[in-house]
């Protein structure tokens, strides 16, 4: 399966390569620029995990963008304690409608809304399913280094840095009873709790080339029914190419490799046995842009992991998104 | 330009503020609460499966164990300040019985606090055999429908362990039989012991720990002590490996973990 799907990306990529034109004939207007964003790393904990997830690739552009994201999940998680214990699979799936907006020359404000409608299907085939409003995140972000306006395909490299930070409202419901009977104690639509987010992107475009680096941090706080989800940290590394064909369409495909570290969580102030973790993914994604609109598809496969002691286990992550720039 | 900056500052202010303040547990520990402990049985790193999944262990003998069952008592938790709660000796024995699903021991009525270790006793110790027949309770019933007694004058079975093997030298799967106990009042093999929880079980008048033991059954017969099956496959009354299957026994409780919570569902 996995084979399968890179050899797919990586046969899109080449075709790409093929057929694409290296640089465009005329100007490209502004709104045919790809507009995966930097900041879709900033995956709520809940569904997409206290496992949390994160699917993100960043241009390292400034576009300003409405957009719809699908993400969903799969994971499967150990129903006991021992080695042949059985296992739950689990769905998650969350809608996010998020948006990238200036707020003046040097700040820009990013909103995510998520709406989670997660399934699990215990050993006996019963299922649960859990679904409503995630947490929602709102994080300002500072341009240290700003891409020089309308220069799309620069001669030179042109480099962005920004630095910010924000916060993830608990919107979504945080229930102790998906606590019992499984070790994953990220089945939730959201943790519960106010977290704190500090983050950097950098990014370099070269022509039509684009590297782009992310780390963020997450702060999490004690929720109301004293549970305490892990600090996460998130990383990553993306590579991407655009292609344009004439003056409205462009394509991107795109490679990368992230990662993501979980501290143990905590209960009553006390650290709860199998959490925390980490797991380490490769990536492959592709955007098609027309005009003002962008839509992309993109994937995750863990390359390793160790999520809670072994217990819970990441099996793939899957997005697809509509962005309208604005 | 001027909004961006007002906002990023209230971001960051927000950020320090939350995040200093968050710490204090306002779980103040009064009343009484049921404290749940999850015997799970297994063995070799394996959920139990009786008559299902078979195991060889470090003296090359292959076992499908068919029964495990035994007697738990005497229950006493100690807490962070090293006070000792005793559960009561009367309501103080359980029969865990794999075959039936009666892992669970309950332990009403327990005094709110942060407890951090467990101490218990397998098998029925001498003050409660010398109550006589009628001093038992509900317990001698219980144990004679769960063949856990020999017969009142020979006492209780503390451990019913039974199944088929094989071994190197014995390639016909042979039954097993491995019954424990103190044999009246002349053999003691009753044993204590006490197991660190790895962290707190807080109890309160709305909070109902689960401590969650794995029981390893392996450990019966490949403990501190290796007894041979192809020595000797019953091991009833027995002065010499009765009492090493004890110690055995002792020791096959670990602690996975602590659940603390309201304990309504699990």
């Amino acid at each position: 399966m996995k084979t399968h799907i890179l050899s797919i990306l990586a046969l899109t990529w080449g075709i790409s390569v093929l057929q694409g034109n290296t640089m465009p004939k005329l100007p490209c207007p502004s709104g045919n620029l790809p507009t995966l964003m930097l900041y879709n790393d900033f995956c709520d904990t809940c569904g997409c995990g206290g496992n949390g997830g994160s699917m993100g690739f960043g241009t390292g552009l400034n576009n300003n963008f409405l957009g719809l994201r699908y993400i969903g999940q799969k994971y499967r998680s150990r129903d006991g304690i021992f080695a042949n214990s059985p296992w739950i699979d689990e769905d998650f799936n969350t809608v996010q409608l998020w948006t990238q907006l200036p707020m003046g020359e040097k700040f820009i404000l990013n909103a995510v809304l998520p709406y989670q409608f997660h399934t699990r299907t215990f050993s006996d085939q019963s299922e649960q399913h859990i679904n409503g409003l995630g947490d929602a995140t709102v994080l300002g972000f500072y341009q240290v280094l700003k891409q020089t306006p309308d220069s799309i395909i620069s001669i030179r490299p042109e480099h962005t840095l920004q630095v910010g930070g924000g916060v993830k409202i608990p919107t979504g419901t945080f229930d102790e009873e998906n606590l019992e009977g499984s070790v994953n104690p990220s089945f939730q639509l959201g943790t519960g709790s106010w977290d704190f987010l500090v983050g950097a992107n950098y990014g370099m475009t070269y022509r039509n080339w684009g590297i782009s680096l992310m780390a963020n941090y997450t702060f999490k706080t004690e929720n109301d029914k004293y549970y305490r989800f892990g600090n996460q940290l998130n990383y990553a590394i993306n590579t991407y190419k655009t292609y344009y064909f004439g003056n409205d369409f462009a394509l991107t495909p795109q490679l990368g490799l992230g990662g993501e570290h979980f501290e143990e969580n905590e209960e009553f102030g006390l650290a709860v046995n199998d959490t925390g973790g980490n797991a380490f993914f490769g990536k492959g994604g592709i955007e098609v842009n027309y005009r003002t609109y962008a839509l992309g598809v993109s994937t995750m496969l863990p390359i390793s992991q160790n999520l809670n002691n072994g217990k819970v286990e990441v099996k793939n992550r899957l997005s697809v998104y509509v962005n309208i720039n604005i | 330009m001027k909004l961006s900056y007002k906002l990023s500052i209230i971001l960051l202010f927000s950020a320090l503020v939350f995040s200093c303040s968050s710490d204090d547990n306002a779980t103040d520990l009064t009343g009484n609460g049921t404290v749940h402990i999850e015997f799970d049985n297994s063995v070799a790193g394996d959920d139990l499966l009786l008559s299902t999944s078979s195991y060889t262990n470090s003296q090359n003998e292959t076992l499908t164990i068919n029964r495990l069952t035994y007697i738990v008592g005497n229950f006493r938790l100690t807490d962070e300040n090293g006070t000792v709660f005793t559960y009561p000796k009367d309501e103080g024995y359980f029969i865990v019985n794999e075959e039936t699903g009666n892992t669970e021991v309950a332990l009403t009525n327990v005094p709110a606090g942060r407890y951090t270790s467990l101490t218990f006793g397998i098998g029925v110790d001498q003050e409660k055999y010398l109550q006589g027949a009628e001093g038992q309770g509900n317990l001698l019933t219980e144990a004679e429908n769960t063949n856990m007694v020999w017969s009142w004058q020979a006492g209780y079975k503390f451990l019913n362990f039974e199944g088929t093997f094989t071994s190197p030298t014995i390639t016909d799967a042979t039954d097993f039989v491995i019954h424990m106990g103190s044999h009246g009042s002349s053999l003691d093999n009753y044993k204590e012991t006490t197991l660190d929880l790895g962290s707190e079980a807080l109890v309160s008048s709305d909070m109902n720990p689960i401590i969650h033991l794995v029981v390893d059954a392996g450990n019966i017969l490949d403990g501190e002590n290796k007894i041979a099956l192809s020595e000797q496959a019953v091991i009833m009354i027995s002065e010499e490996k009765s009492p090493q299957i004890a110690t055995n026994a002792s020791g096959m409780f670990t602690v996975d973990h602590v659940h603390n919570g309201s304990g309504e569902s699990h």
